[in-house]
């Protein structure tokens, strides 16, 4: 009967939620972005299933409605970026030229560290478009033959290094141009490094936003030539 | 019935791009065939951002939460990555400083160039 119950879709949904909650509130507590919410949720879920014997099948009855609504999460990505059309126009050229070299040179250093690490191709697949924002990481990834999962975390590991260290890789590299450390940002850490930027300035989260739908939509087109 | 009406109309728009997707040759993401649409549909005024407000923030504000699955679903892969644990944190961590360099750089060398151009042709006229 407990293996029936289980298996509602349901539980896996109240699982998430309540595991994200608290995720959300141990992040409140600590005032850290190393206390990452979903890298919280997603430990708390893996030590429930396993505490009390349930399958990862039966929990993502409700796991795969969840996984449903990324890609209308996608979508809406076109809002943040049609919302900031005056400062993309302004800096159109510059903003593509960025994400573009950007894009190439994630691809590029990835394969390259991998084929030195000896790391296999599916492992290769799934890191990949780890610096794009993770609905349309996962798919790039899915396509190549990686592992979505493997994907995931690579994408949140990024996005954790980006929040924390965003500020002061733009001191390092001295950028000194609130436009070029937007688009930076976005390139290369999506959301995570996002909300970093905004903190740093209105035309810093600006131009941080609109990278990550630019640079997701060049890297989806890189990787059709890989 | 406001929300009802806004996510039939983004749902609607992914549908529409999983069907775009099966037809052209080339294997493009549904997720970003959609992006591209309601970017279209909003530039040529057909939908106004403010129409889809309540959903999308609601869609972008808790698209971490939308992970946790995919996440979980590394205790079905773990045997595969056990051994290369350090290797993947330091392609992640490397890459991200070498892809934020080169952007940042790349931008600043546009708008360098940018402003070149436009004082050569002030210079001219």
């Amino acid at each position: 009967m407990l293996k029936e119950w289980f298996s509602s879709p349901l539980f896996g949904i109240v699982l998430c939620i309540a595991a994200f909650a608290v995720g959300v509130y141990i992040q409140k507590l600590l005032k850290t972005p190393l206390a990452n919410p979903l890298a919280i949720a997603i430990a708390l879920v893996i030590a429930v299933l396993n505490v009390f014997n349930i399958s990862f099948e039966d929990f993502n009855q409700g796991g795969q409605i969840i996984t449903m609504l990324l890609a209308p999460a996608t979508a809406v990505l076109a809002l943040s970026v049609y919302n900031q059309l005056d400062v993309l126009k302004k800096n159109f050229l510059p903003t593509v030229a960025g994400c573009l070299v950007g894009s190439v040179t994630a691809i590029v250093s990835i394969v390259l560290m991998c084929r030195a690490f000896g790391l296999d191709d599916t492992l290769t697949a799934s890191l990949l478009p780890k610096s794009v924002t993770n609905p349309i990481a996962v798919v790039i990834s899915e396509q190549h033959g990686g592992l979505t999962s493997i994907t995931v975390a690579a994408v949140i590991i990024t996005g954790v290094f980006g929040t924390i260290f965003a500020p002061l890789l733009t001191r390092l590299f001295r950028i000194g141009n609130s436009v070029a450390t937007g688009v930076a940002i976005g390139t290369s850490s999506h959301v995570g490094g996002t909300t970093a930027a905004i903190q740093m300035g209105e035309v810093e989260g600006a131009m941080s936003s609109i990278a990550i739908g630019v640079a997701g939509l060049i890297t989806t087109l890189i990787a059709l030539f890989l | 019935m406001k929300v009802l009406w806004q996510i039939g109309v983004i749902f609607g728009i992914c549908f529409i791009s999983e069907g775009i997707a099966m037809l052209i040759p080339i294997p493009f993401p549904s997720s970003v065939i959609g992006m591209i649409l309601l970017f279209l549909l909003l530039l040529s005024k057909r939908i106004e951002s403010r129409q889809l407000i309540d959903s999308s923030n609601f869609l972008m504000r808790n698209m971490s939460f939308m992970f946790i699955p995919a996440g979980v679903g590394i205790v079905q892969v773990y045997d595969k990555i056990k051994g290369h644990l350090f290797q993947l944190i330091v392609i992640c961590i490397v890459s991200t400083i070498l892809t934020f360099a080169a952007t940042a750089y790349t931008v600043k060398g546009a708008i360098w160039l940018r402003e070149r151009i436009r004082s050569r042709k002030e210079g001219v006229c």
